[in-house]
C-alpha cells in the first residue's frame, strides 16, 4: 500500500492550499462515510487526505444576518439534529440528511460530503435544492456562491474547480407558514439507495400555496430542480388537478436508468406519487407553522 | 405446548445461559482465536464465471513484503472436495460427480472460485500481494441460467460431458397420469423459488495449525458439524488420519445450513500450515461471503394438480429444475430430491404423486441446503397450487384445504412419496390460527384499508415438513454416504456436577440451555451444575452436528438415553450402599430411595461413591459414573401447522407491508417455549425475507449483481409486525421426548402464506400471479399490466 499523507489544518486557507497543491491526488475528508469505504474497497487511492473538520467555519451552524441559516459543509446530521431551531424551520432538509445511514453513520456523515460525492440518489440534496440553498466554495482563486443544484454535474462529478473546497450551505430566511418535506421510495426503509427521492418546500397563505420549490433525486444523472412542478402548485389550493399537473411535471422531468433497484417506468410513476405525498406533508407542516 | 412449568425443567422458559457471553462480547468465535506465530491467508478468486486459466505468474507476489507463500491448484495436489449424497437418475445411472479441487486447476467455474492463496505476516500484506498475481484467463461462454445450461452449449465440466447432473424421479407416474385423465379439473402452475444468499451474521473463517512435535493438525472453523468436517477433509481431501486431526467449531454466529459443508478454505489452511511452519488464519469479508458461501433454493417448478368434482385432490405431477451451481456442494443433491419431492403430499391425502427433478450445473456459486432445505420449495409449490386450485374451482381456500387434510385419526399415514407421517392434527392448527388471526374480522379490515386506497390480502399456508434428520437405514438406502444418528456422553463428576458432551453443535440455537434443561429435569440438578460441551472433536465423541432441525429430536434423545443409563448405574450404586436390590431403588427429585422406606441417598452422594468405591463388589459394579449413548431415530419427525399472513399493498408504489403474521406450529413437546418462539420468529423473518425482499441475481455474464448489502435486501426488524407465534398439537410417537424440531418451520411455512396474501390483495385488480420476491417494482408492474 502506498503511503498516504494526512493533514488536518485549522484554517480554510491552509486546507485550500494543501488541497490545491496536491493537484488532484488529494481527497477531502469530512465524515469519511464515503471516502473511507471507497479507500477500503480500493476504489480510490489518495496521496493526501485533507481533513476539514478542524476548520471552524466548516463545522459551524450560524444564523445569517438576514435570518437564514449557514451550515458548515462538515456538520454531521446528528449535530444538525440537535440544533434547537433548525429542524423546526427546515424539517424536510433534516429528514433527508438523517435518512442517510444508521445512527453511527449519522454521527459522521455531512450534507457537504453527500453533495461532493455526486450521487444522483444523495438523500440530503433534494431538500437543500428545494430550500433554495446556496453553496459557498473556496479555492485558490477565492470564494464564490452557487445554487446547490448547480454543484453536481453527473454521477460522481461536480462543478467544483480543481482545488476548490465546499465551505457551507446558506439557507434563506423563511416567511411565516413555510415548511418542507422529503420522502423517498426504496426497496426497504433505511440504509439503502433511493429509487426516487422527492423534496418539496412550500409557503402557504391559508389554503393557498404562494411559493414552492420541488426537487427530485435518483431519477436523472443529477438531483433535479423541477420548476414546472413548482409552477403547477403556486397560487393553487393544492387541489387534485394541481397535484396531478405537478405530478405529471415530475414524471416528465425524470430521466432515470433501468437497474436492479427500479425500472424507468416505475421510477417515473413513483416520482409523481411521491410529489403528491410530499406536498401534502409539507403543506400540513406549513399550515401548522 | 408450554405446560407452564416453572423452574428449569421441561417446559420452562429458562433464559438462555449462553446469551450473557454473546451479548457482552465475550463469545469465542473462530476469528477470536489467535495462535502463536499466526499468519494470514487471502484467497484470490475468479473474476470470471467461466474461463480457462492459461497461466499464473505469482513471482511478484512471492517477493512482496511479508509474503510467506503463494499456492495455486498446481501446487495443491490433494483430493476432491467430496459430495456426501449420491443420487441415481431414473435410468439407474449414478449422478455426474465432477472433481472439485480446493484451488482451481486449469479452469474457473464461477465468480468467486478459488484461484490461489497468498499467505503473509498480515492480512493486508496477503491481500496486497494477491493484486500482483498475474492470471491469464481465456474467458469462455458461461452457462448462467438453468435453461442455457441444459443446452450443453457451454459445459461447466468438460470431462463429464453434460450439465445435467442427474434426472431423478419419485412416485408412480402411471397412476398420476391415470388420475389426471379422469380429473374434473387440473390446475397448472409455474413457479420460481428464488436463489438466496444465507448471510449468517458471522462470516466463515478458518485457522489451520500443525504441531510438528506430535504430527497433529488442528482446524478451527465456523462449522455446524466439526466431526463431519474432520471425516470429509481428513479421509477424502488431505489424507490425514482422524487421530491426528482435531477440528474445533467454537462459538459460531449463525449457520442456516451454509456452515454444514466442507469448504475449500478449510482444506487450504490445514494443508498449508505445515508447509510454512506457522498457523494460518483466513476470515471471509462480507463481499467474499456473498460469492463463496453456498447459496440456497434456486429451483424452477412446473406443477399440475388434478381434482375431482368435489375439490378432492386426485394427483400431483411436478417437474423441477434444480440449480446445483458450478460444483456439487456437500449435500446439494439431496435437497431437491429426498428433502423436497418426498414432501409433496404436504398435509393432504393426494393419493398419486410423481415428481421429476433435473439437477443442473451452472457457472454460479454452488447451491446447497439453506434453512428448510428442500421443504420450503415443496411447501411453496403445494400451498401455491392449492390456493390457485381454490380460485379456479370457486371453492373457498380454507375449505379446499379442509376437504383434503389427512385426518387426525389417520396416523401413521403413508404418503405415495416414501414418507410415513407419525402424527399431526392439521385441522386443529388451522382452526387455532384462524381464531388468532381474526379471520372473521378480515372483511371489515379490507374495507377499511380500501377506504384509504390500500389493498388488503390474507394468505394461508397449512404446511408440513420432515425433520429430525434422520434414520440412517432410510437415508442410506436413498443415497446418503453417512449415518445420521446422534451421540451424547453424560459425565458425572465426583462432586455431582455434570458435563454433557453432545455431538450436535449450537450456532445460535441455545443448546447450552435446552440440553441443560433436559438433564436438570431428569436428574433433578440445578442448571448451574450442568455444563454442555460441543464443537471440539478432541473432547466430544463422534457426532453428526446440527442441521435439519435435528438437535433435540436426535441429539436430545441420545442425551436422554445416556442420562437414563446414568440413572440405572446410579441405582446399582445406591442399591449396593443401601443394601437393597437395584429393582427396589426409586429415583425422584434427585434422591435414590429404597421403595417404601426412608433410606435414601442424594445424587451427589452416589456420584462421590462412584469415584470413591472403597467397598464396591468390583465383579458386579464398575467404578465411575460416565455413560454414553448413540441414538438412531426410527423415522423423521413431522412438524406442521398453519401460517396466516395479512398484507396491505399501496397500489401507487407497489409497497407491500406485512400487517399481521400468525403462526400456529405443531412442533411436538416444547422444552423451552422462549427458545421455540425465537426459532419460529427467526424462521418467519427469513421466510418473509425470501417472499418479499431477497434475491441473488446474476447478470448474463455470470456476475452476481446483488453481491453486497447495498443490493441484496436482507430483512430487518422494521419490515415486520410483531408475529403471533403459538405452538400446539401432537407428540412425536417414536422418540421418548415427543419432540419434533422447530428450527426450520418458520422458513418453511411462511413464504407461501405471504405470496398467497399478496395475490389475494391484488386479485380484484386482475393480478393472477406473483413471484418471489414480491418487490414494490414487481407488484406495481403487475398492477399496471393487469389494468
Amino acid at each position: 500500500m502506498t503511503d498516504i499523507q494526512y493533514v488536518a489544518p485549522s484554517t480554510l486557507d491552509e486546507a485550500v492550499g494543501a488541497y490545491a497543491a496536491a493537484k488532484g491526488a488529494a481527497r477531502i475528508l469530512a465524515g469519511g462515510t464515503d471516502l473511507l469505504v471507497q479507500m477500503r474497497a480500493g476504489m480510490v487511492k489518495p496521496g493526501l487526505i485533507v481533513d476539514i473538520k478542524k476548520v471552524a467555519e466548516l463545522s459551524a451552524i450560524e444564523k445569517t444576518p438576514e435570518g437564514g441559516f449557514r451550515i458548515g459543509a462538515a456538520v454531521s446530521g446528528a449535530v444538525l439534529e440537535e440544533h434547537p431551531t433548525f429542524g423546526k424551520v427546515w424539517p424536510g432538509v433534516l429528514e433527508g440528511l438523517n435518512l442517510i445511514g444508521s445512527t453511527q453513520v449519522q454521527g459522521r456523515a455531512s450534507a457537504g460530503g453527500n453533495l461532493c460525492n455526486g450521487s444522483p440518489a444523495a438523500d440530503s440534496i433534494p431538500g437543500l435544492v428545494a430550500a433554495g440553498a446556496i453553496a459557498t466554495v473556496q479555492g485558490p482563486n477565492g470564494r464564490r456562491n452557487i445554487p446547490v443544484e448547480q454543484v453536481p454535474t453527473g454521477p460522481g462529478k461536480t462543478s467544483l474547480a480543481p482545488g476548490e473546497i465546499l465551505v457551507s450551505f446558506t439557507l434563506p430566511p423563511r416567511p411565516a407558514h413555510s415548511s418542507d418535506a422529503y420522502l423517498r421510495m426504496i426497496p426497504r426503509t433505511e440504509m439503502d439507495i433511493a429509487v426516487v427521492g422527492c423534496a418539496v418546500s412550500l409557503t402557504m397563505d391559508g389554503d393557498t400555496c404562494t411559493a414552492a420549490r420541488v426537487s427530485l433525486g435518483a431519477v436523472a444523472p443529477t438531483v433535479l430542480l423541477v420548476e414546472d412542478a413548482a409552477k403547477a402548485l403556486v397560487l393553487t389550493k393544492l387541489d387534485d388537478a394541481s397535484l396531478d399537473k405537478a405530478a405529471a411535471a415530475c414524471s416528465a422531468a425524470c430521466n432515470p436508468i433501468d437497474d436492479k433497484r427500479g425500472t424507468i417506468a416505475y421510477r417515473t410513476k413513483v416520482a409523481g406519487v411521491l410529489l403528491k405525498r410530499t406536498t401534502a406533508i409539507a403543506a400540513e407542516r406549513a399550515k401548522g407553522g | 405446548m408450554p405446560d407452564g412449568t416453572t423452574g428449569t425443567g421441561i417446559g420452562a422458559a429458562v433464559k438462555r445461559v449462553e446469551d450473557f457471553r454473546f451479548l457482552t462480547g465475550k463469545g469465542n468465535y473462530t476469528d477470536d482465536i489467535n495462535r502463536p506465530g499466526q499468519s494470514y491467508a487471502y484467497i484470490l478468486r475468479s473474476p470470471h464465471a467461466h474461463a480457462k486459466i492459461t497461466s499464473i505468474d505469482s513471482s511478484a507476489a512471492k517477493a512482496a513484503a511479508g509474503v510467506l507463500a503463494v499456492f495455486t491448484g498446481e501446487d495443491m495436489q490433494v483430493g476432491s472436495l467430496p459430495c456426501g449424497w449420491q443420487i441415481h437418475s431414473k435410468d439407474g445411472s449414478p449422478m455426474l460427480e465432477p472433481e472439485h479441487p480446493p484451488l482451481a486447476k486449469g479452469k474457473v467455474r464461477y465468480v468467486g472460485d478459488q484461484v490461489a492463496v497468498v499467505i503473509a505476516d498480515t492480512y493486508s500484506q496477503a491481500k496486497d500481494a494477491a493484486e500482483s498475481i498475474v492470471v491469464n484467463y481465456e474467458v469462455l461462454p458461461a452457462a448462467v441460467s438453468m435453461s442455457d445450461a441444459l443446452t450443453d452449449k457451454s459445459l461447466v465440466h468438460d470431462d463429464i460431458g453434460s450439465n445435467l447432473c442427474f434426472d431423478w424421479e419419485i412416485g408412480d407416474e402411471a397412476a398420476v397420469d391415470e388420475a389426471m385423465s379422469k380429473a374434473a379439473h387440473i390446475t397448472k402452475i409455474d413457479l420460481v423459488n428464488n436463489r438466496l444468499v444465507p448471510n449468517a451474521m458471522e462470516p466463515r473463517a478458518a485457522v489451520g495449525e500443525f504441531d510438528a512435535a506430535t504430527g497433529e493438525y488442528t482446524l478451527y472453523t465456523t462449522s455446524q458439524n466439526p466431526h463431519v468436517i474432520r471425516l470429509l477433509m481428513g479421509a477424502f481431501v488431505l489424507s490425514i488420519p482422524e487421530h491426528k486431526l482435531r477440528v474445533v467449531a467454537p462459538d459460531v454466529g449463525g449457520g442456516f445450513g451454509s456452515k454444514i459443508y466442507h469448504y475449500a478454505e478449510e482444506a487450504i489452511v490445514t494443508w498449508a500450515a505445515p508447509k510454512i511452519g506457522r498457523p494460518i488464519k483466513w476470515v471471509a469479508d462480507r463481499s467474499e461471503a456473498f460469492i463463496s458461501d453456498a447459496h440456497g433454493r434456486d429451483q424452477i417448478n412446473h406443477a399440475e394438480l388434478a381434482l375431482d368434482a368435489n375439490g378432492k385432490f386426485l394427483a400431483l405431477k411436478v417437474q423441477t429444475q434444480a440449480n446445483m451451481g458450478a460444483y456439487l456442494s456437500t449435500f446439494a443433491p439431496c435437497v431437491p430430491t429426498y428433502l423436497s419431492a418426498t414432501l409433496l403430499a404436504g398435509t393432504y391425502t393426494t393419493p398419486a404423486i410423481h415428481a421429476n427433478v433435473k439437477a443442473i450445473f451452472t457457472n454460479t456459486v454452488p447451491v446447497d441446503a439453506y434453512r428448510g432445505a428442500g421443504r420450503p420449495e415443496s411447501t411453496y409449490l403445494i400451498e401455491r397450487i392449492v390456493d390457485q386450485a381454490a380460485r379456479e374451482t370457486g371453492i373457498d381456500k380454507v375449505e379446499i384445504r379442509r376437504r383434503n387434510f389427512i385426518p387426525a385419526d389417520a396416523f401413521p399415514y403413508q404418503t405415495p412419496v416414501a414418507l410415513q407421517y407419525d402424527s399431526g392434527d392439521y385441522e386443529a392448527t388451522l382452526s387455532s390460527a384462524t381464531k388468532i388471526a381474526d379471520v372473521a374480522g378480515f372483511a371489515a379490515r379490507k374495507a377499511e384499508a380500501a377506504s384509504r386506497g390500500k389493498l388488503r390480502g390474507m394468505g394461508y399456508s397449512t404446511y408440513l415438513e420432515a425433520c429430525g434428520i434422520a434414520p440412517s437405514a432410510v437415508v442410506g438406502s436413498l443415497g446418503a454416504r453417512a449415518g445420521l444418528y446422534e451421540s451424547a456422553e453424560v459425565r458425572v463428576h465426583p462432586t455431582g456436577s455434570v458435563t454433557v458432551f453432545t455431538g450436535t453443535h449450537s450456532h445460535g440455537q441455545g443448546h447450552e440451555t435446552t440440553f441443560a434443561q433436559l438433564v436438570s429435569d431428569r436428574l433433578g440438578l440445578p442448571m448451574e451444575n450442568i455444563e454442555i460441551s460441543h464443537g471440539d472433536t478432541n473432547k466430544v465423541q463422534f457426532g453428526m452436528g446440527t442441521y435439519g432441525s435435528r438437535s433435540l429430536a436426535v441429539g436430545g434423545e441420545a442425551l436422554i438415553r445416556a442420562v437414563d443409563k446414568i440413572i440405572d448405574k446410579a441405582k446399582k450404586i445406591a442399591a449396593h450402599v443401601l443394601e437393597a436390590s437395584a429393582d427396589d431403588i426409586e429415583f425422584k427429585d434427585g434422591n435414590f430411595t429404597v421403595a417404601g422406606t426412608d433410606r435414601s441417598m442424594a445424587f451427589g452422594e452416589v456420584a462421590l461413591t462412584a469415584y470413591v468405591p472403597h467397598n464396591f463388589p468390583h465383579d458386579e459394579l464398575e467404578p465411575g459414573l460416565d455413560e454414553k449413548a448413540f441414538y438412531d431415530p426410527a423415522n423423521f419427525t413431522y412438524p406442521g401447522g398453519c401460517h396466516i399472513c395479512e398484507v396491505e399493498i399501496d397500489p401507487e408504489t407497489g409497497v407491500t407491508e406485512v400487517i399481521k403474521f400468525t403462526a400456529v406450529d405443531d412442533v411436538g413437546r416444547v422444552i423451552n417455549p422462549m427458545i421455540v418462539e425465537g426459532q419460529v420468529h427467526g424462521g418467519v423473518a427469513q421466510g418473509i425475507g425470501q417472499a418479499l425482499l431477497e434475491y441473488a441475481a446474476y447478470d448474463d455474464s455470470g456476475q452476481l449483481v446483488t453481491g453486497s448489502f447495498m443490493d441484496y435486501t436482507m430483512p430487518r426488524a422494521d419490515n415486520f409486525p410483531k408475529f403471533d407465534v403459538t405452538t400446539e398439537g401432537t407428540l412425536c410417537t417414536h422418540n421418548t421426548l415427543g419432540v419434533k424440531g422447530v428450527g426450520e418451520v418458520g422458513a418453511i411455512g411462511s413464504p407461501p402464506a405471504v405470496i398467497n396474501a399478496v395475490i389475494d390483495a391484488l386479485w380484484d385488480r386482475g393480478v393472477r400471479d406473483m413471484s418471489m420476491p414480491a418487490t414494490p417494482e414487481k407488484v406495481w408492474s403487475a398492477l399496471q399490466a393487469a389494468e
